[in-house]
């Protein structure tokens, strides 16, 4: 049965009365976003997400005492699957460094049977290749586009989830979009 | 909507960003279990200590004590007897007074991050 209480209801119950069902609800009902953030950020690596999204929950768990509500609660959420993903980034990056067959990321588009077909959408192509596009980025910049296109946050609000600067967060943008471009370029009309 | 930089040479971009996040905004993902995995991932829950514990325990040092002095009377007035001259017997001093006073910090303290452990 779903809680129609907001999320603040929902946080209070589990901070003064360290109510479990009221944390799984919150977990329910922003599972799916933080998931999809993560796929994003993780370019597609599917099992890599769900892990980081439930180490994601888990520290909120223990955390939640400490959110002050100076951002919504998903917000709040982005944030902590953000660093979770950068820790696991840079630790991979340290394991892997100079070797040139690294890990190859789950693809869903790859799993596409239209893939390669004459009929294939131009929108899906684009999208594909966008995806792959997104790799190339730093993770910064790719941190950055996914906060302000994917979750629709204003610049204010990836500054808080990245923790830099909103100037910095512009700069993350503009770059990437530079990136973006110079890898799509073929797809300039 | 956010406010992202435009030029007209990035339309085609901005909106192919824009229609990947519409795509990813819209896509729910199934539970599918994750929800039930994060909660046993969950630390343990701390059993509370039952209210009549505290009290018993401290009744049953009290006892002890009691006991203890009962059943060597003699051992318990000579400690005291021989506290008692070792305090009066000392001249006072500024730094016997920090001393005696960093020691009952010290011990207060210690007794209050023992019995605040678990919160």
């Amino acid at each position: 049965m779903a809680s129609s209480d907001p999320d603040a209801a929902l946080i209070a119950r589990v901070v003064v009365n360290d109510d479990r069902h009221a944390f799984a609800e919150l977990v329910r009902r922003h599972q799916s976003t933080v998931r999809a953030c993560l796929r994003k950020l993780t370019a597609g690596n599917l099992a890599l997400a769900d892990d980081l999204a439930q180490e994601t929950f888990v520290l909120a768990w223990r955390n939640l005492k400490s959110f002050r509500q100076e951002a919504r609660f998903s917000t709040w959420l982005y944030r902590i699957a953000t660093n979770c993903w950068l820790a696991d980034a840079r630790k991979r990056k340290e394991e892997l460094l100079g070797d040139a067959d690294a890990e190859l990321p789950d693809d869903e588009a790859g799993d596409d049977p239209n893939a390669g077909s004459a009929d294939h959408s131009r929108d899906t192509a684009l999208k594909m290749d966008l995806e792959k596009a997104m790799r190339v980025l730093s993770e910064g910049e790719r941190a950055a586009i996914v906060q302000c296109y994917h979750n629709d946050l204003t610049h204010e609000e990836a500054a808080y989830v990245l923790g830099m600067p909103v100037g910095t967060v512009k700069t993350h943008v503009l770059r990437a979009k530079q990136k973006l471009k110079a890898q799509l370029g073929a797809w300039q009309q | 909507m956010n406010a992202h930089d435009l030029d007209a040479s990035d339309d085609w971009l901005e909106a192919a960003l824009r229609a990947d996040a519409d795509s990813h905004a819209h896509a729910y993902i199934d539970d599918a279990g994750f929800s039930a995995k994060v909660m046993t991932a969950l630390p343990p829950a701390i059993e509370p200590v039952p209210a009549w514990r505290k009290p018993v325990v401290a009744v049953i040092w009290g006892v002890a004590a009691a006991g203890a002095a009962l059943a060597v009377p003699q051992v318990a007035i000579d400690v005291g007897r021989e506290a008692f001259a070792l305090l009066v017997a000392q001249r006072l001093s500024v730094p016997m007074i920090g001393v005696a006073l960093a020691a009952l910090g010290f011990g207060t303290w210690s007794a209050a991050a023992y019995a605040l452990r678990h919160e």
